[in-house]
């Protein structure tokens, strides 16, 4: 049984102009130890469902199940003890930190929350800060001290305290610095070598995601348009949006970015508001046709255990679209 | 925490404007406490002729209002009832806007909207007209001033507290606490109020400074207690002889602006020095 | 500046020693320090480095847009086209800004004013550098929408900007910079705030418009994948100081300088091994106010020896068209170059 099991996720809102769906039927699986890497654009609903899955907004429809337990269904009370089993890091390093507290009591709070003794937390604080390389000291000191990556590293120590079996990470890296990020991500690889725990990671960059993830799901205004193994899906994508990402996104080697065939995804995002009726993408999409207008397509499963959300299969008309470079 | 001290001292003081008005608080509130010692008796004595002028004799540095009574003692006295009045009304308005504006704004909801409607009922009765319906009915205490005061000036301080806790409910680092579980009251009290205590700390002391305004209102319109110092009142038993001798008017009128003005630059200064974004520039 | 001596007529921008300082409380902080660097005609150079770099406010130093207090140019010069816009007064820059050079910034939503609509903003940058009617640059301003691929560009003009997208904000700044035909273009993070799909669109649009018009193009961002798409030649810059110069295939093949390694390194891409481990480089930025002694980048570097603590290094053009300022670098360069007996 999958650690983690979100089915028919549905989160909606009411906006300005009327009720948004921002995520929308979405159910996946998140295996013990692995990392599960969900990407998209802004709007696609990868950071609502994070936090939807934290329990962090409400859902309208669907189950998450984390370790056999239903997380939708329980109280409040049964909750709070279900939490210390999955964590979160979030994007900004700077508003992600209370300023007023010091580090020790930042790193130390779901502790306090979930009622250890003081001493306990100050043994399991100095362990932590040496897992995730802060020196011992640092944790009299206060937030404003500390540099960007280094603040991200006490919300991971933060994360990590109570050992939880799945974090989710939000954007880790994004508000971090080129050099910076190398180490975060490193650090992250090596703290689930140690302690096992699974990642769903959620991020824009598409650089990052296929360095640390196993398996992917990319998501369009709501809804999955394909997900699987990470290898696959970036070799071969089986959905024309997820080959209008790989095509645009920035590759640092010029002469592969000069020699491949640039085929630039036209038109703009719809609006979240009035998504267009049938797929969602077929605005947008090269291949669209009429069926694309009509029928939503749902997701299937292809030969080598991908899921698609699309009415045509891309790998059998590779003409529709010009090829994604070999080199991936 | 020490570090947090000190460094919120030296920003403080880089504002000279905010020293003066440091030390002028510093100097009134002197004298509010000496008023005892530097005179003795009952300042609503009469102790000699009447409108003698200031700096005339030694004997009253002030001179003497239309009865014969020590200005100079008044004002003493007068300082402490100035005090005492913008403290405890700052005090009530601000514990009462604080919490209309904390719970509005954690709870959101039907809640928000109720003590929005109650917030807005307050704004718009006219504010001196309900100080002086409140003492009407309650009595000229000193006490009941102070009440009727402290009423009329927290909705502004809800505002910004609600205000603050809006924009502070949807960081990051709040969503963190709810994500371990940490329950409602903890996260108002111990995670978003010490963040948002800041600027309404700077309102807070301008508040003090309304309620002196206030008082002195009140005071010049005779409706204050009748039994007690005050600056406004000194003036509102000058304004018959304000041709002849002004001076029984303009030394209380002098003194409250002192004072006012002393706790604005008091109130900037707060703001330069506990508004981080202004750091280091 | 030695780098790019091809048989050329004057540089449109050649920044020669730029200084850049900033007045603070805590002392006089060396932003730029010394940064030279040309730019031709049609030509696209990057500007690469991480937060702190000082590539923003040298940008800003050319368009001496600088935020007076704190930051002031305090040496250097800075020609277009040979005339030193450091020494120009305000209003000569002022007819210099827009319509010889533009510049475009990151974040589209707080670059234009939300309470005029576009079309009136685009008006307004056309008329202040040509003397034409309202209606004709009203014409011109439709004109130019169409041309950086908005659709409905007619009634585009009406819209206030929150209501347009991030990619839409973005080519309507674009639009306005190019209104007057500048001959230069500053892109300062141009498509950091926007999603990878638009970010291609708008790319792809620079692009285009450099090649039609034959501007100079420099694009200031911390994204080497940027970098690699866009760039004909790159700057690396570390705090505040030029470490490598190079045409842009010669720096992702043969990276000299240990940051740029290091910067190559950390970038995760489909080239490297997948699920490898990213190079770090250590440490983090050093804050301007307390450099060390000699190179900036000694106690990060996996290179490091004496002389790097002792002394600042020199760029020196060690390959052709590739200039790099490391002592380390040059001792192995000569030590090759014995080597081989040349």
């Amino acid at each position: 049984m999958p650690l983690l099991s979100v089915r028919s996720l549905c989160v909606q809102y009411q906006g300005a102009g009327g009720t948004v769906r921002a995520v929308d039927d979405v159910s996946f699986d998140l295996e013990a130890g692995e990392t599960v890497g969900l990407v998209g654009e802004s709007g696609c609903g990868k950071s609502t469902l994070g936090k939807a899955v934290m329990r962090l907004v409400p859902s309208s429809d669907g189950l998450v199940i984390l370790d056999g337990q239903n997380l939708t269904s329980m109280q409040p009370g049964v909750l709070k003890a279900a939490r210390k089993n999955i964590q979160m890091i979030f994007q900004d390093p700077y508003s992600s930190l209370n300023p007023r507290h010091d580090i020790g009591t930042i790193v130390g709070q779901p502790l306090s929350v979930a009622g250890w003794s003081r001493r306990d937390i100050r043994g399991r604080v100095a362990e932590l800060m040496g897992q995730v390389g802060l020196p011992a000291e640092a944790v009299r000191r206060y937030p404003h001290e500390f540099s960007g990556g280094q603040r991200q590293r006490i919300g991971i120590a933060r994360a990590l305290a109570l050992s939880p079996k799945v974090i989710i990470c939000d954007e880790p890296v994004s508000a971090l610095d080129v050099s910076v990020r190398a180490q975060v991500i490193n650090l992250l690889k090596d703290l689930q070598q140690a302690t096992g725990v699974a990642y769903l990671f959620i991020s824009h960059d598409l650089s990052v995601v296929e360095h640390i993830s196993d398996r992917l799901i990319v998501m369009y205004l709501g809804r999955i348009v394909e997900s699987g193994r990470g290898e696959d899906i970036w070799r071969r994508p089986a959905h024309p949006y997820t080959h209008a990402l790989l095509a645009a996104a920035p590759v640092a080697d010029p002469r592969l970015a000069r020699s491949r065939n640039k085929s630039v995804l036209q038109g703009e995002l719809p609006s979240p508001l009035n998504p267009p009726p049938g797929c969602s993408f077929n605005t947008r999409c090269p291949m669209a046709r009429e069926r694309c207008r009509v029928d939503q397509p749902v997701l299937r499963t292809l030969a080598d255990g991908r899921m698609v959300a699309c009415h045509y299969d891309l790998h059998q008309q590779p003409e529709a679209l010009p090829a994604v470079s070999v080199a991936r | 925490m020490l570090a947090l001290a000190a460094d919120f001292i030296r920003r403080f003081a880089r504002n000279r404007a905010a020293l003066v008005g440091f030390v002028l608080v510093i100097v009134v509130i002197g004298i509010a406490l000496s008023a005892p010692w530097l005179f003795p008796r009952n300042p609503l004595r009469i102790v000699g002729r009447p409108e003698i002028w200031p700096f005339t004799t030694s004997r009253f540095p002030l001179g003497t209002d239309s009865l014969g009574r020590d200005i100079a003692a008044m004002i003493a006295y007068g300082a402490r009832t100035t005090l005492l009045i913008g403290l405890c009304a700052s005090l009530t308005a601000t514990i009462i806007g604080i919490s209309v504006g904390a719970t509005a704004a954690f709870f959101g909801g039907w809640v928000d909207e109720l003590l929005m409607r109650l917030t807005e009922l307050f704004q718009t009765i006219p504010n001196l007209i309900f100080v002086l319906t409140i003492v009407s009915i309650l009595g000229q205490k000193i006490e009941y001033v102070t009440i009727a005061v402290g009423i009329v000036t927290w909705t502004p301080i809800a505002r910004l507290t609600r205000a603050e806790f809006m924009s502070l409910r949807d960081r990051e680092f709040v969503q963190a606490c709810r994500s371990m579980g940490m329950g409602n009251l903890r996260i108002m009290f111990g995670e978003i109020l010490p963040n948002a205590l800041p600027p309404v700390i700077v309102l807070s002391s301008l508040v003090i400074a309304g309620a002196v305004l206030f008082e002195s209102a009140v005071s010049f319109l005779g409706l204050g207690d009748p039994n007690i110092s005050s600056w406004g009142r000194l003036i509102g038993d000058g304004r018959t002889l304000i041709r002849s001798s002004w001076y029984i008017c303009a030394v209380p009128g002098v003194a409250i602006m002192l004072t006012v003005l002393a706790l604005n630059l008091v109130g900037d200064g707060l703001n330069d020095a506990l508004n981080p974004k202004l750091r280091d520039r | 500046m030695a780098t790019d001596r091809v048989s050329e007529p004057t540089p449109v921008l050649a920044i020669d020693k730029l200084e850049v300082s900033l007045f603070t409380r805590r002392g006089v902080l060396p932003a730029v320090d010394g940064l030279s660097l040309t730019v031709a005609a049609g030509e696209t150079v990057a500007i690469v480095g991480e937060s702190g770099c000082g590539k923003s406010l040298a940008a800003l130093a050319v368009m001496r847009l600088l935020p007076e207090p704190p930051a002031r140019i305090v040496g250097g010069a800075v020609r277009f086209l040979g005339r030193d816009l450091a020494a120009l007064s305000d209003r000569e820059m002022q007819r210099v800004r827009g319509k010889d050079i533009s510049m475009i910034f990151q974040d589209p939503m707080t670059s234009l004013n939300p309470v005029v609509t576009v079309g009136d903003q685009l008006i307004e940058a056309i008329r202040r550098h040509t003397a034409v009617s309202r209606r004709e640059a009203g014409d011109r301003a439709v004109e130019l929408l169409r041309q950086v691929r908005i659709p409905d560009a007619e009634r585009r003009l009406d819209d206030y900007p929150h209501q347009m997208s991030g990619g839409m904000s973005q080519r309507v700044m674009i639009a306005m910079a190019i209104a007057c035909g500048p001959q230069l273009l500053i892109a300062d993070e141009p498509t950091t705030a926007l999603d990878v799909t638009v970010q291609a669109q708008i790319l792809g649009l620079l692009k285009e418009l450099q090649t039609e018009s034959g501007m100079g193009l420099i694009i200031i961002t911390h994204d080497l994948g940027v970098v690699a798409e866009t760039a004909d030649r790159v700057v690396v810059m570390y705090a505040g100081r030029k470490v490598e110069e190079a045409r842009v295939g010669a720096l992702f093949e043969r990276p000299l300088h240990p940051y740029t390694r290091g910067l190559l390194g950390a970038t995760p891409s489909a080239v490297r091994r997948r699920g490898g481990r990213l190079v770090e480089i250590a440490g983090s930025v050093p804050a301007l106010s307390d450099l060390p002694v000699g190179c900036a980048f000694q106690n990060r570097c996996p290179d490091v020896f004496d002389r790097c603590r002792a002394a600042r290094p020199a760029l020196a053009s060690l390959l052709p068209q590739q200039s790099v300022a490391c002592f380390a670098v040059e001792e192995e360069v000569s030590r090759h170059a014995a080597a081989v007996g040349t």
